[in-house]
């Protein structure tokens, strides 16, 4: 197997796998550790508190919206690209619907798929030097911060460049890296791969560790009588 | 830069290790492992405001030590440990206001809880504290206060009471009473008229109530300010007997914060049970008097009046609303701080800084820059403080940045406007007059 055949079929289970189990791992761990060490999250489980929590701030109805309204509609922003890019551009649907599983749903129109995709990596740009730039949040920044937000942009970037052949990124990238060219959709399908690869292992795991984190916090309020 | 050196201990890497160790539950490493860094907690912590942005205020910051403290296997020198008991102890109240703005609800406050923990485990916390712990330990309260002073102190204020009110009493071990009260050990030792003002209200409004002789009617819980959860459980066990044996249907808590928050809330997590009686706060108590119709006042306060939200009492305790009730009857022109309720900013005085004693006091002076400007921005005479320490804070705040303002809890407001029914009162007017 050639290794172009190898990123488009083997990395890409693998990948999906990874991220799949390894975020099932994640709360399967959290859940037998709990069981023993923290025993009041079970006693004052409440669902409702859990669900308000969960619902304020999955939605733009909390209070940070108040507070730095830029910075979290920005992230809130940033999260709905990131989702919506990969699962309903037209090309990666054509390739579900080409796989074994024939799987097929909504696709956006591309141009929004490339609205998107420039929206994300200006605000990418963007989170990377407000971490330099505040030292509020220097100082609580690590290297991997900052390589997580290029792993999570890097998809982006090479979609956008390998959808727009006669754009002049396409042109700077080829004239400065000539490979690419010819490997411009292996190093896109390498990229996604990564992204869904580390998830589980980094801060990324927050995409199922929120919601685990939220019940919890909200039914601590929520013994207060109050949602948080 | 240190405040004040933590009390001298050998450092046991191995101990260290294994009091990190037995603490990482399954939430703190989630928080550990999911903070985003993204620094959104950051301005709502009143350290971080008041000290202009220092970065190493940031909730997030302090909170993510924990992870170091992980990483670093037990393998700490002197000034790691110090740079953390600075950290834990004089830079955040666990006051849990950044709590509420992080997006994740990850609990900074917990976590800082976690390292004070592990530090007084070896040994590494104010002396204030500990002492306090010993005290708990030998006498069931925190200022040491004997059984005999106790009850001296309780018939001292009814003797006391009756000059006022003839038929009052402050009635000890009473069985089967509808309440139990338990009150701050700083009103014995130094404010036994604070006991006297309950005993008068409760006469008043016709309460049954009851103060235990024995252990247990101190409800401050300083060792949970220091991580004990050990003697923390303990204290909270000495209540809970109490309430057992006198068989009350209430335990009320003094207009203390803490003491409420660790009796109501984190006493059931301590004792790994639920309670046969409810615990109610002074607030939601006064508040049920008003609403039955049994405590009324002659008039209301004209003066402006402000609320210090305690956090033990608003947003750890959900008594917001409820203290809220209570002004409306009472005050004229009431001026809310902002932000209020739920997101009040801590005094600054919270998380035990006041018992910790003179080495933190710059501190909380420093910190509590943000408490002094809200409660100058309402333009209020009068700040109510139901909880022992914002009393203390903001009148040192008072002091220290010239507000000009009184501090008084809602009893001391009682007392000046409650209505007293005539046959309730001493007679001492007709007597006279007969004498003439
Ligand atoms: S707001 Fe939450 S996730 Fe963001 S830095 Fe603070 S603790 Fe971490
Ligand atoms: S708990 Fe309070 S004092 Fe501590 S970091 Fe959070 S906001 Fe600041
Ligand atoms: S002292 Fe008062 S405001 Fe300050 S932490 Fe307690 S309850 Fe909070």
């Amino acid at each position: 197997m050639n290794f172009i055949a190898f990123v488009e079929g083997p990395l890409v289970w693998i990948a999906f796998l990874t991220f799949l189990l390894g975020s099932a791992l994640r709360l399967l761990l959290f859940f037998t550790l709990s069981s023993k060490k923290d025993k009041p999250v079970y006693r004052f489980f409440n669902l409702k508190w859990m669900l308000l929590s969960i619902a304020r701030w999955l939605f733009p109805a909390n209070v940070d919206l108040k507070k730095n309204p830029i910075f979290a509609s920005l992230g809130y922003i940033f999260h709905i690209c990131l989702l919506a890019v990969p699962l309903f551009y037209s090309a990666h649907l054509m390739l579900w619907e080409e796989s074994r599983f024939k799987w097929s749903w909504w696709t956006m129109p591309d141009h929004w798929a490339d609205w998107m995709t420039l929206t994300l990596l200006a605000i990418a740009l963007f989170f990377i030097i407000r971490r330099i730039v505040l030292p509020g949040v220097r100082i609580i920044t690590t290297p991997s911060d900052y390589l997580l937000i290029v792993i999570c942009a890097l998809p982006f970037l090479t979609g956008y460049i390998n959808t727009h052949p006669d754009g002049l990124s396409y042109q700077w990238i080829t004239s400065a890296l000539p490979i690419y060219g010819q490997y411009g959709t292996t190093i896109h399908i390498m990229s996604g791969a990564l992204m869904l690869i580390v998830v589980p292992f980094t801060k990324l795991s927050h995409w199922v560790l929120f919601f685990v984190s939220r019940a919890v916090t909200g039914m601590e309020f929520g013994r207060r009588n109050y949602p948080v | 830069m240190s405040e004040d050196q933590y009390p001298e201990i050998t450092i046991s890497p191995e101990a260290i290790k294994q009091a990190v160790s037995t603490r990482m539950n399954a939430r703190l490493k989630m928080w550990t492992r999911i903070c985003a860094h993204c620094g959104l907690c950051a301005d709502s912590c009143h350290f971080y405001l008041a000290k202009n942005k220092d970065p190493r205020m940031v909730p997030s910051f302090k909170a993510q030590k924990l992870k170091e403290l992980v990483r670093k296997k037990g393998r700490v020198d002197e000034n790691y440990l110090q740079s953390l008991y600075d950290i834990a102890f004089g830079d955040c109240t666990v006051c849990r206001r950044c709590t509420m703005y992080c997006p994740f609800g990850i609990d900074m406050a917990v976590m800082v809880s976690t390292i004070r923990s592990i530090l007084t485990s070896q040994g590494v916390a104010p002396k204030g504290l500990q002492d306090a712990i010993k005290n708990y330990q030998e006498s069931g309260n925190q200022m040491a206060i004997s059984e005999e002073d106790w009850v001296e102190t309780l018939q001292w204020m009814e003797e006391e009471l009756q000059d006022e009110l003839p038929g009052a009493t402050i009635p000890i071990d009473k069985k089967g009473a509808r309440i139990m009260y338990t009150v701050n050990a700083r009103e014995p030792k130094f404010y036994p008229q604070d006991i006297q003002l309950a005993a008068k209200l409760f006469h008043v409004v016709g309460e049954d109530w009851t103060l235990p002789s024995k252990m247990g009617w101190d409800d401050t819980n300083l060792a949970m300010f220091a991580g004990d959860a050990k003697t923390a459980g303990h204290i909270v066990q000495l209540i809970y007997d109490r309430a057992v044996e006198l068989d009350v249907q209430y335990v009320a808590i003094t207009e203390c914060g803490h003491a409420f928050r660790s009796v109501a809330f984190e006493g059931p997590v301590w004792l790994g049970k639920d309670y046969p009686f409810k615990v109610v706060h002074s607030v939601e108590l006064f508040a049920q008097y008003i609403r039955e119709g049994r405590l009324e006042f002659d008039r209301k306060i004209t003066e402006p009046i402000t609320y210090q939200d305690p956090c033990n009492v608003s947003r750890n305790g959900g008594l917001a609303d409820t203290a809220r009730y209570i002004i409306k009857h009472i005050a004229e022109d009431f001026r809310e701080m902002e932000p209020h309720g739920n997101h009040n900013f801590c005094c600054s005085g919270g998380g035990g800084a006041i018992p910790m004693g003179p080495p933190f006091k710059r501190r909380r002076m420093e910190a509590g820059k943000v408490k002094a400007d809200q409660i100058k921005a309402t333009g209020a005479k009068i700040v109510i403080c139901p909880c022992h320490n914002c009393y203390d804070q903001v009148n040192d705040l008072n002091k220290e940045y010239n507000l000009g303002i009184k501090v008084k809890s809602f009893k001391e407001i009682f007392e000046e406007i409650m209505h007293i029914p005539e046959e309730l009162k001493a007679q001492e007017e007709e007597d006279l007059g007969e004498g003439k």
